[in-house]
């Protein structure tokens, strides 16, 4: 069996394993890092154009063979296994949570709170912003203060998001312009934005951040090891003391004649595989020791997966508009981010987009009469007046203990490990002020329409909970979480967990940043135990 | 005993070969010139008159080069939220050559020449045509369900059109500098 030693060995290949890498390379640049990422490397950026045109054109997937067909569990939101991980095409944005968020319990008697001070977080949104090259603006609301400004002015508003900021700024709400980590101008080896309007599929110009960019940099000049196509299965402790000593994996590249098998010996590994993949892998490392898997001593390894639902709806509004002018970019409004105690919890975020929504091209009359030639587009023009608006909200739902990630024995990969099936539960009392949470953000999309005679349309509840997060919930108590608040586990002095697992509700915003800025801040402490 | 081997071995070939795979790649892969022909008789039924008949001509010549273009079995775009992967299918030309054949023919037995046909009876028999596919309406992009859904698909759902349509010049989806962005559309045309 191959072995390969290093100092850190960091388990997964996706945004915060990229950005955990990079800055421990900084802070220790003595230091062997190596990174494990059970997909492929898709370093070809020159490609992206192309595989853009073939993704509008046929449908195709731009990422090609970014997933493992029989790597995949149950109740996840995406099948893309590869390095940069979900980063690769995500949308870029970059959203803060509030101090709220941190203080559930002691506010609102809710949840949790994290084991994390604002303040003190809020330095690490500051680096998280810097490293990603952040595009936005101040928030207009006093609650959302800033120590230092973005690294990059805001995306500019399109013409449309100009007109939509106006009419929607009449309900009262004040919304900004989406921080984004798009390159406005040319940085850090990536392009300037050309408002391809993919970035959540692929950016042919590399504008909108991946972490692919940066895992290039790191390998070119050796500041870290990158083994990617390799599996790793099981964690196994040392013999004497509850340490981990390997991490036993599968690489399908290996030398002919070799089994694939691979075992990597470190002083400190990271498990930085997302909302999945880390718990999973902390199960599927039981041992007769630890017979409920690693970091397992709370029981809680699995539990509490969390993450936001959302209710977007259509509105329809007098001002014209012309859809397709920067349909990725979008205004935020932060009112709902903060409730009064005295009022029924609801907290949410409030987002617009340009939209073509019922004014596409179309077939058929409604009268069923088949269109022809002038007669489509004369149909499409008498359908474009005004403007159709999209809404979205995110709003803050907590997770039950029963929130769950298992291990899924009827579902297996091809050495047989189980793959994991997420199952999400509310607690009891985000399910009792569902309706009341629905009928809220309902009345705020209603106002924002009445602004400008408009009416809203579709209003559609999503059915899963995006930006995943838990399954390793940081806190002080070794019986009511699986790690610190730097993600160092309880129960193993040389194991860390970082990123989206780690946190304890999901908030209700887009959760990246925050997944980024707490592990910027675990770098630190891994950093701190290699000396220097 | 020889030709009992040979139906043995035969047989067994039969057997082990992937015949589905066999019957695909006998199929015809590309538009042949007799159906690009008649697809440029029949685009001024389905395209816009007003974009001109060199456009409409080259919104065929773009669909032609589509179903060139077209490769099967890759990964389609697997979702977010609820992912699941699939992969393109055969390619559509048969389909296509089949339905192109049957209108030709359909407007052979009214008598005519397809342009020769009033545009009533050409409706009538795109729509017949269209109603044995489950086609409701203009897919996002060409979907292999009906060749001239599709043809109108190439041009309905472009960038162009959609210019076209709101007689501006927004230029979605094409590579552009932010600064175009932030003010009103010129006019188009």
């Amino acid at each position: 069996m191959a072995v390969h030693e290093s100092d850190i060995c960091i388990i997964g290949g996706g945004i915060t394993s990229a950005m955990l890498a990079l800055k421990l390379s900084e802070l220790r640049p003595r230091a062997s890092i190596v990174v494990v990422e059970a997909g492929r490397s898709i370093f070809d950026a020159q490609n992206r154009g192309r595989y853009r045109e073939r993704a509008i054109h046929y449908g195709e997937h731009p990422w090609h063979d970014d997933y493992i067909e029989d790597q995949q569990g149950k109740g996840t939101i995406s099948m893309t296994m590869a390095v940069g991980g979900l980063a690769l095409h995500w949308g870029g944005a970059c959203n803060r949570f509030s101090e709220e968020d941190l203080r559930l319990k002691s506010m609102y008697g809710l949840a949790v709170d994290w084991p994390i001070e604002w303040k003190e977080l809020e330095r690490y949104y500051c680096e998280a912003e810097r490293r990603l090259h952040v595009a936005g603006e101040p928030s207009p609301y006093p609650g959302d203060g800033r120590s230092e400004p973005y690294p990059q002015p805001p995306i500019p508003l399109s013409y449309n998001l100009q007109i939509l900021k106006q009419w929607a700024e009449t309900s009262g709400l004040k919304f900004n312009s989406l921080p984004m980590a798009r390159n406005m101008t040319p940085f850090d080896g990536r392009g300037a934005c050309c408002v391809y309007d993919t970035c959540g599929e692929v950016c042919p110009s590399g504008a909108r951040y991946s972490p692919d960019f940066t895992f290039r940099q790191l390998v070119q000049p050796k500041k870290i090891t990158l083994h990617d196509r390799t599996l790793v299965r099981r964690l196994t402790l040392d013999a004497a003391k509850p340490a981990v000593v390997s991490a036993q994996g599968f690489r399908q590249d290996g030398p002919s004649g070799d089994d694939g098998a691979i075992e990597y010996r470190a002083k400190t590994f990271v498990i930085a595989s997302g909302y999945c993949w880390s718990s999973h892998l902390l199960l599927l490392s039981s041992n007769s020791r630890f017979p409920n898997g690693l970091a397992n001593g709370s029981g809680l390894v699995g539990r509490h997966m969390n993450g936001h639902k959302f209710i977007g709806a259509t509105a329809t509004i007098d001002a014209e508009t012309f859809p397709g002018q920067n349909m990725t970019h979008s205004l935020i409004s932060r009112e709902y981010f903060r409730c009064r105690t005295d009022r029924p919890f609801v907290r949410h975020d409030t987002r617009v987009w340009e939209s073509s929504s019922g004014r596409e091209p179309r077939l058929r009359s409604p009268e069923g009469r088949l269109l022809l030639g002038d007669e489509v587009m004369t149909d499409w023009r008498s359908r474009t007046r005004g403007s159709a608006v999209r809404l979205r909200a995110y709003y803050d739902i907590h997770p039950s203990t029963d929130s769950r990630l298992t291990l899924d024995a009827a579902n297996r990969n091809r050495h047989g490990d189980p793959m994991p099936k997420i199952e999400h539960q509310l607690d009891a009392a985000s399910q009792a002020r569902e309706g009341a949470t629905a009928e809220h953000i309902r009345g705020v999309f209603n106002t924002l329409a009445k602004a400008s005679n408009g009416r809203v349309g579709n209003t559609n509840t999503g059915d899963y909970l995006d930006h995943p997060g838990g399954g390793c919930r940081m806190g002080t108590d070794p019986a009511t979480s699986v790690c610190d608040s730097f993600g160092r586990t309880h129960d193993h002095e040389n194991l860390f967990i970082v990123g989206a697992p780690t946190t304890p509700t999901g908030g209700c915003t887009n959760g990246t940043l925050t997944f980024v800025a707490l592990t910027l801040r675990s770098a630190e402490e891994i950093a701190g135990a290699h000396g220097r | 005993m020889r030709r009992r081997s040979l139906l043995q071995w035969m047989a067994s070939l039969a057997a082990v070969l992937p015949l589905e795979r066999v019957r695909l790649f006998a199929q015809p892969r590309e538009l042949t010139p007799e159906a690009i022909r008649f697809m440029h008789e029949l685009a001024p039924t389905v395209l816009p008159a007003s974009i001109g008949s060199a456009r409409i001509r080259q919104t065929v010549e773009q669909f032609v080069a589509w179903t060139r273009g077209y490769q099967e079995g890759v990964a389609l775009a697997h979702g977010y939220g609820h992912p699941r992967l699939q992969k393109s299918g055969a390619t559509p030309v048969p389909l296509y050559l089949a339905q192109l054949a049957a209108l030709e023919s359909e407007a052979r037995a009214k008598g005519a020449s397809w342009s020769a046909l009033d545009l009533d009876t050409r409706r009538a028999l795109l729509d017949s045509s269209i109603a044995k596919t489950n086609v409701r309406n203009l897919p996002q992009r060409p979907s292999g369900q009906h060749v001239v859904v599709d043809l109108m698909a190439t041009y309905f759902r472009s960038s162009e059109a959609n210019d076209d349509c709101y007689r501006a010049l927004i230029g979605r989806e094409t590579c552009r500098t932010i600064s175009v962005t932030l003010v009103r559309p010129g006019p188009k045309g």
